[in-house]
């Protein structure tokens, strides 16, 4: 198109002009609601309750805290990722989740002093879990447990780092 | 038509045609944005790994949002490119660019070399089948080049055979190398853009309308995704992409080892050729080819066309023709329909090294007693010179059913074993052994 417009073809121009930004609107948009819909995050369904076993009852009875692995799975786009998570059974089945609850680093038992101890910032837990000092600002986090056929089982969840409250991560 | 008029008038044609015919470069733009586009979303999930490619290109056919008209975008995208980049060399051509605009003449020969390349490396990154094929051949070409075939080979596949490495060499070069250059071209020939670009004119509208005939085929025309390459019969058809037919055809025409020169050789020297058109009007090269810069150009950009197109049709019509290959070509067909309506399978990822500790479902008493020696997962294992046998497929064994691992846990040695294998009768409850004899005769 040249830009000296002869007179008179100004609603031919408009129509002309509309036709392709309207196009050009519409690929902006559907690519994009499409590319939204595409980069969407997947959140792992938390419906199902999967309660995983820690061990046999009979062995857990000690006065020390017992460092325990167990794996979960979870559906994680087109894989099912495996993964271990570190728990300590306490005595009366309490189940406590080895993550701190500052930034999320997996704490240790420390016999000598009678503590937890974590390994990033030295946050310290009492040996039943409550917060006694360091960064963090709340106890290690009990995880739900129950007793089946013998068995101690747990939920695994994993909570929001760095508040007061303990928070479910959804 | 078009050709004569614009003979006649080399700098710029305004007939109506013509000016419609200049819009190919929009479009050229148009399709190489969508490529750009489409390939990073497709990147958020692939993975370039032979035992993941075809795992996550299912994930993004079936499950992703969006996920397969992306794909199909980008898939046929891919072929329609070279189409419009060759409509726009043709373009050039008629209005002899390579005298007066020569960064567009250059950057189009080189647009057309990219694409191409483009095409080729992507259609292996599904690790499909097709792709598995298509690979195949990639090889073959680069196998069969005088003097250097043995090492553009190995440089190609990254090692001496088909392997992960030759996926992760397709994918860098597919999602890095190629894109940026094509890049540069394109940045090279918008900068060398002097005319005011008028926000209307039949370039923008013809990009519309190519995008909306892309979109409106992409939604009609799923991008094949074939069976992953274990799946694979012996009576497969590996077909490649239309904008490959070309090269498909003329190899099952050529004798063996011609491929190469046909594939590889000739499109080189053409674009080489191609290259240095530009040039042929001065120095030294005027003496044999003052006018004739026009005539070369024709020529070859004719030939392809009439070469490609031929090719092109006859493997279309020939595979239609052939009863024994349309049945199997349907009959794959209707296989990938399946495949695609099966709900998607995940594979297992092991984090954090989970894999060598206990597998969910691991009985306790199991890891008490058995793990130490056989293994967390069963796996087996050695100490010294004793060695513990894996346990993993031991169900498909004769006598090793749920009741006669019990039984072998209670008395190994009726069950032929030997020490160190010891009986389990007291230190196990009934309940226990029950467990481990159900978990170890699931192994797999």
């Amino acid at each position: 198109m040249s830009n000296e417009t002869p007179p008179g073809t100004g609603n031919r121009r408009s129509f002309l002009l509309l036709f392709p930004l309207t196009v050009f609107a519409g690929i902006l948009s559907s690519v994009g609601v499409a590319a939204f819909r595409l980069l969407r995050p997947r959140l792992a369904s938390t419906s199902n309750e999967n309660w995983v076993d820690v061990g046999i009852l009979s062995e857990l009875n000690g006065a020390m805290p017992v460092l325990k692995k167990i794996a979960t799975d979870t559906v994680t786009g087109w894989a099912v990722t495996r993964e271990l998570h570190q728990v300590y059974v306490l005595a009366g089945n309490r189940v406590l989740s080895a993550v701190c609850p500052h930034e999320g680093c997996e704490v240790a038992w420390d016999k000598s002093t009678n503590r937890f101890s974590c390994p990033c910032h030295e946050s310290y837990f009492a040996p039943d879990g409550a917060r006694l000092t360091g960064p963090a600002r709340r106890g290690l986090d009990a995880l739900p447990s129950r007793v089946q056929d013998g068995k101690l089982q747990v939920l695994y969840e994993s909570y929001e780092n760095n508040s007061a409250e303990r928070i479910k991560r959804s | 038509m078009t050709a004569s008029q614009s003979d006649v008038q080399p700098k710029r044609s305004t007939g109506r045609v013509m000016s419609w015919f200049q819009a190919s470069g929009a479009v050229v733009l148009m399709l190489i944005c969508v490529q750009l586009v489409t390939g990073s979303l497709l990147a958020f999930y692939y993975v370039p790994s032979v035992d993941h490619a075809h795992t996550t290109v299912s994930f993004i056919e079936k499950v992703v949002s969006s996920g397969s008209w992306i794909r199909s975008l980008h898939h046929y995208g891919s072929q329609w490119l070279p189409f419009f980049v060759f409509l726009h060399l043709v373009r050039l051509r008629l209005c002899e660019a390579y005298k007066c605009h020569r960064v567009q003449w250059l950057t189009a020969v080189i647009l057309l070399a990219l694409v191409m390349a483009a095409g080729a490396t992507g259609y292996s990154l599904p690790w499909d089948a097709r792709a598995f094929f298509s690979t195949r051949v990639a090889e073959g070409l680069m196998a069969g080049l005088p003097l250097v075939g043995h090492n553009a080979r190995l440089w190609l596949l990254g090692g001496n055979e088909i392997s992960t490495l030759t996926l992760s060499r397709f994918f860098a070069l597919h999602v890095l190398v190629i894109p940026f250059l094509i890049l540069v071209v394109v940045a090279l020939r918008l900068i060398s853009q002097t005319q005011r670009v008028a926000l209307i004119n039949h370039s923008t509208i013809a990009a519309a309308v190519v995008f909306l005939a892309l979109a409106i085929w992409t939604v009609r025309f799923h991008a094949p995704l074939g069976p992953a390459v274990a799946d694979v019969n012996a009576d497969y058809l590996p077909r490649p992409g239309a904008q490959f037919l070309w090269l498909y055809e003329s190899l099952k025409h050529l004798p063996g080892g011609l491929g190469s020169i046909v594939g590889v050789v000739v499109p080189s020297l053409v674009v080489f050729v191609l290259l240095l058109l530009p040039w042929f009007g001065v120095g030294f090269l005027k003496h044999f080819s003052q006018h004739r810069q026009g005539l070369i150009a024709t020529v070859i950009l004719a030939s392809l066309a009439v070469w490609v197109v031929t090719m092109t049709a006859t493997s279309y019509l020939s595979d239609r023709r052939n009863p024994r290959t349309r049945q199997q070509l349907l009959k794959q067909q209707a296989e990938e329909q399946q495949f695609r309506a099966r709900p998607f399978e995940a594979t297992v990822l092991n984090l954090g090294g989970a894999a060598a500790q206990t597998q969910p479902g691991a009985p306790p008493a199991y890891i008490r007693f058995c793990a130490n020696c056989h293994g967390a997962h069963g796996e087996g294992g050695r100490q010294g010179a004793l060695k513990f046998p894996p346990l993993i497929g031991v169900g498909s064994k004769l006598r090793r059913t749920v009741d006669d691992v019990v039984g072998l846990l209670n008395d190994p040695t009726a069950y032929g074993l030997e020490p160190p294998m010891r009986s389990f009768a007291t230190k196990l409850t009934d309940q226990e052994k029950r467990d481990i004899a159900q978990w170890v005769v699931g192994l797999k």
